[in-house]
């Protein structure tokens, strides 16, 4: 059984709306992705002075660059002169200035206003600011932002994630796929399909011999939730195999366990990877010491609230930041980013994956996030129906109740938006 | 038609689940007291107890085939208990794989379990068998063994090994009046089955195999374990260094 012991967010219904509205939307942007602290990019993606990364989210564009003295700095993405965007999305580097392609105005590093060609042309001179600048600081390897111009710190608000995270030293690993895929759905539909592990017996069956969908952690702190799911186990929805199902000799193999000589029963493999991971990890070079044993095996899910999934392992980490699009509800951008653990004698390779960006279904995503991707736009367009009403959520959903809640509290804390009637 | 099993004493290896146990059961029913290994105590004392309630005498151990001087040590003892032995049903199962993954030790894996834990049986209580007036052997193999399906696997390559030894073997014990048998189960779906996993983890590979079933379904451990208990029974006195398929007519083959 599910185990959300501790937290009880109500059985209220959650209205469609917050999915559906473009109103909710606007008050959305306005009262959260304007307050929270985003992410960026890893760190490792601009080393140098002079590279920079732009994201974009909802309707703003955010340019995070890489000083000469090797801090970072977050500037809207918008040219003082015309609003011109600065600099495309991705990954860039420039040896001097910040060019903006329309009439060439440049910009320092510091986002200071370099050089405005025939500027005796402007008789009020030059703008007397450069880019606007925005809060920007580091945390696990990651960079991020936020629009609040009075935003607690960034370690502050994570709380008290660090503590929990920073064991898996995301910083020993390395970025293996960084893909965007378009889809179809609410940015909130998104982040719900992997708040719960309900679906897992309706949208991806085969994992019933994988994990365990029902033998459930879930945790709320603050703002952000997790649940564990144990991995490397069969589901108790099914019933034990006689012998290893082969997605869980898979994660044996990884382990460079050989299956043939595993003589103990399915239910058995779990501790036998966890005991084999811990005893033989230092000869291949890989260090678990500050892990539990469950965290060999098992998924570590989190929400940075609002829209960064974290599916953390001993040996990688599955990221997913879901993205809302500038103005339509029923349309978002997932990111997905999968890192692994390097060796402590592997060097890392000598460039990052490039950058790919898919409308929905040109690519496969991998069986599992097809599964998922398949079902979410029937999710969004059932939940226009007349004969919806909005979200009947139980107990194994209690991490979409709580990044309701969570929302809502943001929303009543705007001034231009506390107390207001609706969804 | 009386089978002729009241009576008899019957060793079952891995009989805790599935097929194994159907035929234990059904043993059990017949009037046959039985001795049954499997890996997992908890299961072991489920599977006696279920025979017990059918009103024999039931004998269980906990054990991995693979540790052989285990094995054969409890085979003694088993007919011990039993105070003699009828019947020995060879059963138990590495089973495959379906990645053609298979390592080095997945063939070392089949061999022991599948392979090299009949033929210790039959070395091993053969000689009690003499004794008995309805001595037979049955070996369990695999109705995919001889087809070319999915990719290469020890499992089907080992069960083939292990039909050719029933076959060997018939001749060698026919004087001293033991029947060896094998038969060769078709795919079956049953709790805890290959079968029934994959109609959730590969539901392509499973529904394209349930539609190369004439009757278009899987079968059960029960109509597996039937035919296995008719073949153990005297009324197959003459049914001797066989391998029938027992698979609703899945394989393609005619044998002539």
């Amino acid at each position: 059984m599910v185990d959300a012991s501790g937290f009880d967010f109500g059985t209220a219904m959650i209205p469609k709306e917050k999915y559906t509205c473009p109103a909710f939307m606007e008050r959305e942007w306005a009262a959260l992705w304007t307050k929270v602290w985003l992410l960026a990019c890893r760190e490792d993606a601009i080393p140098e002075p002079g590279d920079y990364y732009v994201h974009d989210v909802g309707r703003e564009s955010i340019l995070v660059v890489r000083q000469q003295d090797d801090t970072v700095r977050a500037f809207y993405n918008v040219c003082q002169h015309r609003g011109n965007r600065v600099a495309p999305p991705g990954l860039g580097h420039t040896d001097d200035t910040l060019k903006c392609g329309y009439h060439h105005w440049e910009y320092d590093l510091s986002g200071r206003i370099s050089r405005i060609p025939d500027i005796e042309t402007f008789p009020q001179g030059a703008p007397c600011h450069g880019l606007v600048e925005l809060a920007c600081d580091s945390w696990g390897s990651f960079v991020w932002f936020t629009m609040n111009p009075e935003p607690e710190p960034l370690l502050e608000y994570l709380q008290p994630l660090p503590d929990q995270l920073d064991r898996y030293h995301f910083e020993r690993m390395i970025m293996t796929r960084d893909w965007t895929v378009e889809w179809d759905c609410n940015w909130k539909t998104s982040v719900d399909a992997f708040n719960e592990s309900y679906h897992v017996q309706g949208i991806h069956p085969q994992l019933l011999y994988y994990l365990d969908d029902f033998k459930v952690r879930i945790d709320c702190f603050g703002r952000h939730s997790r649940y564990i799911v144990p991995f490397a186990t069969v589901s108790h929805r099914v019933g034990e195999t006689t012998e290893i199902p082969p997605l869980i000799k898979l994660i044996m193999r990884d382990a460079d366990m050989d299956p043939a000589d595993f003589d103990g029963r399915v239910e058995d493999v779990r501790r036998a990877v966890q005991r084999w991971k811990r005893e033989h990890s230092p000869e291949v070079g890989l260090d678990y010491s500050e892990l539990e044993d469950d965290q060999l095996t098992d998924d570590y899910n989190y929400l940075i609230f609002p829209n960064v999934t974290l599916n953390t392992h001993a040996d990688d980490l599955m990221l997913f930041r879901h993205r809302p699009h500038p103005t339509d509800p029923n349309r978002m951008y997932f990111d997905l980013q999968n890192f692994r653990l390097l060796k402590s004698d592997e060097e890392p390779p000598p460039r990052r994956p490039r950058h790919r960006h898919f409308k929905h279904g040109e690519k496969s995503l991998g069986l599992v996030l097809d599964q998922d991707a398949a079902n979410l736009p029937r999710v969004q367009a059932g939940m226009h129906s007349t004969a919806f009403e909005g979200l009947w959520l139980g107990k194994q959903e209690t991490r979409i109740r709580h990044f309701h809640k969570v929302i809502a509290d943001y929303l009543e804390r705007d001034p231009r938006d506390g107390g207001r009637e609706g969804p | 038609m009386d089978l002729g099993l009241q009576g008899g004493k019957a060793i079952v290896t891995g009989a805790s689940r599935g097929i194994g146990r159907r035929i234990a059961e059904l043993l059990a029913e017949e009037g046959c007291d039985i001795a049954l290994c499997a890996r997992a105590d908890s299961r072991v004392a489920d599977a006696v107890e279920s025979l017990e309630k059918r009103g024999v005498r039931a004998f269980g151990s906990a054990l991995n085939v693979r540790d052989g001087e285990r094995y054969v040590q409890w085979l003694s003892e088993a007919r011990e208990a039993l105070g003699g032995v009828d019947l020995f049903i060879a059963n138990v199962s590495a089973g495959g794989g379906m990645d053609g993954k298979d390592s080095e030790r997945d063939w070392y894996r089949n061999f022991e379990i599948d392979v090299l834990a009949a033929v210790r049986g039959c070395e091993l209580l053969a000689d009690a068998m003499k004794d008995s007036s309805r001595a037979a052997i049955v070996m369990i193999g695999e109705a995919l063994s001889g087809e070319a399906f999915g990719p290469p696997l020890a499992y089907n390559a080992l069960k083939s090994a292990l039909a050719t030894h029933a076959k060997q073997l018939s001749h060698a014990l026919a004087p001293s009046g033991i029947r060896v048998n094998a038969m060769a189960p078709g795919p079956a779906a049953f709790e805890g089955s290959r079968w029934e996993m994959l109609e959730y983890a590969d539901p392509k590979l499973y529904n394209a195999t349930v539609r190369q079933h004439p009757s278009r379904r899987l079968s059960t451990a029960d109509e597996i374990a039937r035919y296995a208990v008719f073949l153990a029974s005297p009324a197959a006195s003459w049914v001797n260094g066989t391998q029938i398929p027992v698979d609703g007519g899945f394989s393609q083959r005619i044998g002539f």
